[in-house]
């Protein structure tokens, strides 16, 4: 590994200088109390203590509603796409989160790329921040290979120590980083180093009772071995709110919609989820999933199934715990993945 | 982007949300997990909060009949328009033929201007809320034991209780963010007794579900009332005013009485009542299932009962939590948006406060008792309807559109075009919830502050202001500045907000009234003034006892269940952009009525599921489709309020003292169309 | 980068009724390029933009060969399909596509190839049976049997009278419910089975129609020996983005836009989601 540290006195500069080319997006505190990632406008404004953010990054990169073609209906039809082109620096992002990107983009790239989805990532960076404790007592990414500390699927991975930041470098795009602003980096020492380790060893040990049996889940969903009990069960907890899916990193289902003004009309996105009883809906009024312990079922097996995993290089659970703050019952990923491993939902 | 916080426009919870807006457009939507009632959750309806905003059938213009259109206008047309057509209506049936409809969707603010606009500057003293039909605090209120709203609990109860009684209400599709807590208190042990006729999913996990017969609640509390008063001698001689008329009225309400009325065998409304004793610290919640039958206030009384004996050291301390359907519709109530009350409960006789009023409004206040808003129907000449969905919350077939369409002259303010607006003269385009400050204040009387995010669409505008408008047409100016001096005038004006500030944003979770002490976020309310128990009156329990009658001819007991699929139709949850399909499948699947059966039922009359079936009552007769669950007990059929207020066979009845409409239990009949 | 979901303009050139509620509509991309680019093979479908009104999936009807027009068969059943009836010709939509998979051709060669189409089932079979009649010497034998909810929904009726008139092909008509004037067999598609000629062992069927039809089909056919991978149909789901993004059309660990529409009865099978 190479590592370099930033040095605490020159984190402002270097901020101050991500803000000369790009958009920065880092957590910071909004009025009441929550924490958002968001732009900032200069390093002050950064909650580098923060525990976890209310939402994960997707916004930024799918936005609950966007905009996908514009098109004029007068004598001959127009119709323009509009990409999102800011060059955007996501700075002191969690791990779990960083993790989640990684999820979206094996679902937006491969051979057909989503260029609304690759114009925003193409021109992001990733700066991790790793958890040196739980954040939050509903953390499981030790449970998901998503933290507290990642050995791959960041630019730059930071460390938090007494003397300014551990930098560690995992792409090209983190290296040019360094090198455009070489005079703010040291070397650092192998006590830094070694002190990475250490802390990541000690992080993993705050992470508490929410463990997910996500192994034992996956391979009774892939093999179509899970009680059918269990999702009958879970149906009686699930609320269809959609918060799961609106607040996990890799949940990216849309749904399109045109709306007119005038003689222009504008196609845009939404986010969508599973669990909606006219989700799978067809037009005729036949529903292929018409209960909700079908759809319980079927959301499952797209985040944590083998099947599904191979085809994303990851089963698509990252452990940031939201989907246990935002559960209005009790039907969020660990009370499932337990629920399938005992045969029977408490 | 910019996150500003504001709270959700649905149901009463009052859960705190996020707008995400960027170019003054509302892209989105974040729960709050700082704020006290969402916790970081949203439910449904929460999160597509921002669709029906910056949607493209928002109204953004005010409209004028000609004849059988109505086109655009200019607000200073559609504004004099408004004012001559009431003004017209007043000089030839007099002021009392205008009624007037505030909105549980609208602010605190909107909703006061709104009732000087009536009693003040239009002279009737007609003003209600068609909404109120669903409320629950009047049910307290009439119950009589009780200041207006004063001794509900709070959602918080919920965490530190070890019981929770849930009676004739299913959270799960009500209040989201209720069932939420229930959900979490049974997951750290808490045990749950459900009361109600259907199954629904909390009913189902509860440790004791007792499915009632529709019209049988009343006496089913008093059944439990008994085993605990008279059979496990539960506050023995304790000093509770009323204690010796509670128990002499239950001494003959052992379960084994009341079985073949309730419909729930003696064993489980005794296991029921004897794990409610066992508890420390309960919570009794109940809802529109409770609320909108027919012996509704002496049930409610019942529960407060308990709630007495709780608090004078007999039995498990106790909260009632009586659960509102909509955002504001205790500020519509605390606001006097009532055809026999002035804002802050004012009494109309209590002159000296009603001057002061006056005083404030420089004008003269009619102080009579108008009509309510099932009354109006019919009997108004003219109405100025602002955001109220008359024609869903009314219950009888085609009452409230018959209603209106009889009406000399209707003006309608609202932010779509409602099938009110649709029928109306001068259609008066509304801000939304994100396009206007003020206050709402939650089912627990949470006074929360709403924020402007985005300008309005067009040429729509802020409630207040429109009704300001309206009237200074009729020479009467109404003169503020913001929502802000207008809460400011409530706060020094009304004894139950006095000590409520202006909840700057960074109040999360708003302020309860009444507060003792300013500026103490979440006060608790004033205690209890003495405790006191009541007697249900006498014929209520007997004529619960006689119920509907079902008979050979009409072998089913037909309920409209109004916690099932409460929002299906809704004007603003329909305009939502991708959640909409969630709230308008009951019509596309269930067009004439989802008519809820037994399996044994359902083949017992040879009807099936998702097709048509007939459905006969002494009332009338139709059509409705069927669905087959085992949520509904056998000789049951459940179908829901919203669309059962609208059917032929569904008997229509009225509550005794408040006289509110409510759809009675109708023995039918069922059979497949031929 | 090539932008997926930016749909290409088309002009309508014809529109033929073909029942009370279902019209095919003939489509000509606009730019020659795209049109030159625009190769589809029997069972792919397109992404149909009603400007305005939004967007639907409809299989393409028509075989690509000498034809740089092709028809979309569409029935009125909402909001999308509602404004296309509403269009005449000249009327400009979009079309992004062709998408999806397609039938197996090469690998039936020599084979009896058995169609059955239930309804409108019959369009995204019809481009699979004017290539299969085009080339006919090349298989066994072409048989067609079609039915519908009574006679007045049946599509396609001029050619239906040319497949029953082609040598080497049959073609076999039922309707559910006769009406007046209906001579031919009354009864559901699948009756019409006993009433063929056909050596299993060397037969492959295309099976499509609405879920309930395919499901009694598929158990017949089982039943008369054909082999789960003899048997090909293609699966309908509620589509949004036709490119594997969106999660609409998922069953399973497929998606019916991407991995599809086409699956054998043995693919469909292993899809954990499947309810047979
Ligand atoms: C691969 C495929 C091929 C099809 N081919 C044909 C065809 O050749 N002819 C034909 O008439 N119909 C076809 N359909 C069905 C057709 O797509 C639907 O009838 C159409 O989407 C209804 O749109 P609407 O806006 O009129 O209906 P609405 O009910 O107003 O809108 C429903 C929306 O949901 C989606 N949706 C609803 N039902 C379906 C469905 N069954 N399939 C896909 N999406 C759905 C659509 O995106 C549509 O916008 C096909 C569907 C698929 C998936
Ligand atoms: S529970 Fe009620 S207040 Fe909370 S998000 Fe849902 S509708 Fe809004
Ligand atoms: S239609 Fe979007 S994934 Fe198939």
């Amino acid at each position: 590994m190479t590592a370099r540290m930033l040095p605490k006195n020159r984190i402002e500069e270097f901020v101050g200088r991500l803000l000369e080319q790009a958009e920065v997006v880092a957590p910071r505190r909004v009025e009441v109390g929550d924490v958002f990632y968001g732009a900032v406008a200069s390093a002050e404004e950064v909650a580098w203590d923060y525990g976890h953010a209310v939402e994960p990054l997707k916004r930024f990169l799918l936005p609950q509603r966007e905009t996908m073609l514009r098109y004029s209906t007068g004598d001959k039809v127009r119709v323009e796409a509009e990409l999102d082109e800011q060059e955007r620096v996501f700075l002191g992002i969690r791990c779990c989160d960083v993790t989640g990107i990684g999820v979206l983009d094996a679902m937006f790239g491969g051979d057909t790329p989503d260029p609304y989805y690759m114009s925003r990532r193409e021109r992001s960076t990733v700066i991790a921040l790793t958890c040196l404790q739980a954040p939050d007592e509903t953390c499981f990414c030790v449970c998901c290979d998503a933290g507290p500390f990642l050995a791959k699927g960041y630019d730059q991975q930071w460390t938090s120590l007494p003397e300014g930041m551990l930098v560690e470098v995992g792409s090209e795009r983190g290296e040019a980083l360094v090198r455009s602003n070489d005079d703010l980096f040291d070397e650092a020492s192998v006590d830094q180093v070694a002190a990475r380790y250490r802390l990541a060893r000690e992080a993993e040990q705050t992470f508490g009772d929410f463990k997910s049996y996500i192994a034992g889940a996956m391979s009774k969903l892939s093999m179509n071995e899970v009680d059918p009990k269990v999702w009958e069960q879970a149906a009686l907890r699930c609320m269809e709110c959609g918060g799961c899916t609106y607040l996990c990193p890799t949940c990216s289902c849309f749904t399109v919609t045109d709306r007119m003004e005038d003689s222009s009309g504008v196609r845009e996105r939404h986010w969508d989820a599973c669990l909606y009883s006219c989700y799978a809906r067809e037009a005729s009024g036949h529903n292929p999933r018409p209960e909700r312990e079908d759809r319980l079922r079927a959301r499952f097996f797209h985040k944590i199934s083998y099947q599904w995993a191979q085809r994303n290089g990851r089963q698509a659970c990252v452990g940031c715990g939201r989907c246990v703050v935002g559960c209005m019952a009790w039907a969020h990923m660990p009370a499932i993945t337990e629920g399938i491993r005992r045969g029977v939902m408490t | 982007m910019a996150e500003l916080a504001t709270v959700c426009p649905f149901c009463g919870c009052g859960c705190g949300l996020y707008l995400h807006v960027i170019d003054d457009v509302v892209v989105g939507v974040s729960p709050s997990r700082a704020h006290p009632i969402s916790q970081g959750r949203l439910c449904v309806k929460g999160w597509h909060a921002h669709e029906m905003v910056d949607n493209p059938q928002r109204l953004t213009h005010p409209l004028v009949r000609r004849g059988d259109e109505l086109v655009e206008a200019s607000w200073e047309e559609a504004v004099e328009v408004a004012a001559n057509g009431l003004r017209k209506v007043a000089d030839s049936a007099g002021a009392q033929a205008i009624g007037v409809l505030g909105s549980a969707r609208c602010t605190n603010e909107a909703n006061y201007v709104l009732v000087r606009f009536a009693r003040g500057t239009l002279g009737t003293p007609s003003i209600d809320c068609s909404q109120r039909i669903h409320s629950v605090p009047e049910v307290a209120l009439n119950a009589g034991n009780s200041r207006p709203g004063l001794d509900t609990g709070q959602i918080a109860d919920l965490d530190e209780s070890d019981l929770i009684l849930l009676v004739g209400s299913d959270p799960t599709e009500e209040h989201p963010a209720v069932a939420a807590r229930v959900y979490r208190a049974r997951q750290r042990g808490a045990r749950v007794i459900s009361v109600s006729t259907r199954t629904h999913p909390l009913a189902a996990l509860a440790d004791v579900h007792l499915p009632v017969r529709p019209g049988g609640e009343l006496k089913l509390l008093g059944s439990i009332l008994h085993v605990l008063l008279v059979e496990q001698g539960m506050a023995g001689d304790a000093d509770v005013s009323g204690l010796p008329e509670l128990r002499a009225s239950v001494a003959d309400l052992p379960p084994e009485e009341t079985q073949a009325a309730t419909s729930v065998p003696a064993e489980a409304v005794r296991e029921a009542a004897l794990l409610y004793a066992s508890s420390k610290r309960a919570t009794v919640v109940y809802s529109t299932g409770l609320a909108l039958s027919l012996h509704a206030s002496a049930a409610a009384q019942s529960l407060e009962n308990l709630a007495a004996l709780g608090a004078s050291g007999a039995g498990p301390k106790a909260t009632v939590l009586g659960l509102l359907s909509r955002n504001n519709l205790q500020g519509c109530r605390d606001m006097g948006v009532a055809p026999d009350l002035l804002p802050g409960y004012t009494a109309l006789g209590d002159d000296a406060a009603v001057e002061k009023l006056e005083r404030a409004w420089r004008c003269e206040l009619n102080r009579e008792t108008g009509l309510a808003s099932w009354q109006m129907m019919g009997k108004a000449r003219a109405m100025y309807i602002m955001g109220d969905d008359i024609t869903r919350t009314m219950p009888g077939a085609g009452v409230a559109r018959e209603a209106l369409a009889s009406l000399d002259f209707l003006v309608v303010q609202d932010i779509f075009m409602s099938p009110a607006a649709a029928m109306a003269d001068v259609v008066l385009p509304a801000a939304a919830f994100a396009e206007q400050d003020g206050t709402w204040t939650n089912l627990e009387r949470r006074v929360q502050r709403i924020h402007r995010a985005v300008s309005p669409p067009g040429e729509a505008r802020e409630d207040w202001r429109i009704v300001a408008g309206v009237s200074g047409a009729m020479g009467k100016p109404i003169s503020y500045e913001d929502a802000q001096q207008i809460f400011e005038e409530i706060k020094d004006l009304l004894p139950v907000y006095a000590g409520v500030f202006y909840p700057p944003l960074a109040v999360n979770g708003g302020i309860r009234w009444p507060t003792a002490q300013p500026r103490d976020a979440g006060g608790a309310p004033a205690a209890r003034e003495k405790i006191g128990v009541a007697a249900p009156p006498e014929d209520a329990l007997k004529e619960s006892a006689a119920g509907a009658e079902t008979s050979d001819e009409y072998p089913l007991l037909m309920a409209a269940d109004p916690t099932l699929r409460p929002w299906d139709g809704e004007v603003t949850v329909c305009h939502t952009l991708t959640a909409a399909g969630e709230f308008t499948v009951m019509d596309q699947d269930y067009p004439d009525g989802m008519l809820c059966l037994n399996p044994e039922d359902a083949k017992r009359f040879e009807v099936r599921g998702g097709r048509p079936a007939r459905v006969v009552s002494a009332t009338g007769e139709g059509q409705m489709q069927v669905r087959v669950t085992d949520e509904v007990p056998r000789g049951i059929a459940l179908v829901p309020y919203n669309q059962a207020a609208r059917s032929g066979p569904m008997e229509v009845s009225s509550q005794p003292v408040s006289g509110r409409p409510v759809l009675a239990p109708t023995p039918i009949s069922v059979g497949p169309v031929q | 980068m090539n932008n997926p979901y930016l749909p290409k303009l088309a002009t309508i050139e014809k529109v033929k009724t073909e029942t009370y509620d279902t019209t095919t509509f003939t489509l000509r991309l606009d730019d020659p390029e795209e049109r030159k680019a625009f190769q589809h093979r029997p069972g792919q479908f397109v992404e149909l933009s009603v400007f305005g009104a939004g967007e639907a999936p409809f299989c393409i009807a028509s075989s690509g060969h000498g034809r740089d027009t092709f028809d979309l068969s569409v029935r009125k059943v909402g909001h999308v399909t509602g404004a296309l009836h509403e269009m005449g010709e000249g009327g400009q939509v979009g079309i992004r596509g062709p998408l999806g998979n397609s039938f197996p051709f090469e690998e039936v060669a020599g084979k009896h190839i058995l169609f059955v189409g239930g309804g409108i089932g019959l369009f995204p079979l019809r481009p699979q049976i004017q290539e299969v009649c085009r080339e006919a010497d090349r298989f066994a034998a072409i048989t067609v049997l079609y039915g519908a909810r009574t006679p007045e929904d049946l599509v396609y009726r001029e050619e239906l009278d040319r497949w029953q008139q082609q040598e080497g092909m049959t073609c076999l008509l039922t309707v559910d419910t006769a009406s007046d004037g209906w001579t031919g067999n009354v009864g559901v598609v699948g009756t019409l089975l006993t009433k063929i000629e056909i050596d299993v062992s060397n037969a492959v069927a295309f099976v499509c129609g609405p879920p309930i039809m395919i499901r009694f089909v598929v158990q017949d056919l089982s039943n008369m020996g054909f082999g789960e991978n003899a048997i090909v149909t293609t699966l309908e789901r509620h589509m949004r983005c036709g490119i594997g993004k969106c999660n609409h059309c998922m069953i399973g660990d497929k998606w019916v836009c991407k991995d599809g529409p086409v699956f054998t009865y043995g693919q469909m099978r292993e899809m954990t989601e499947f309810e047979e």
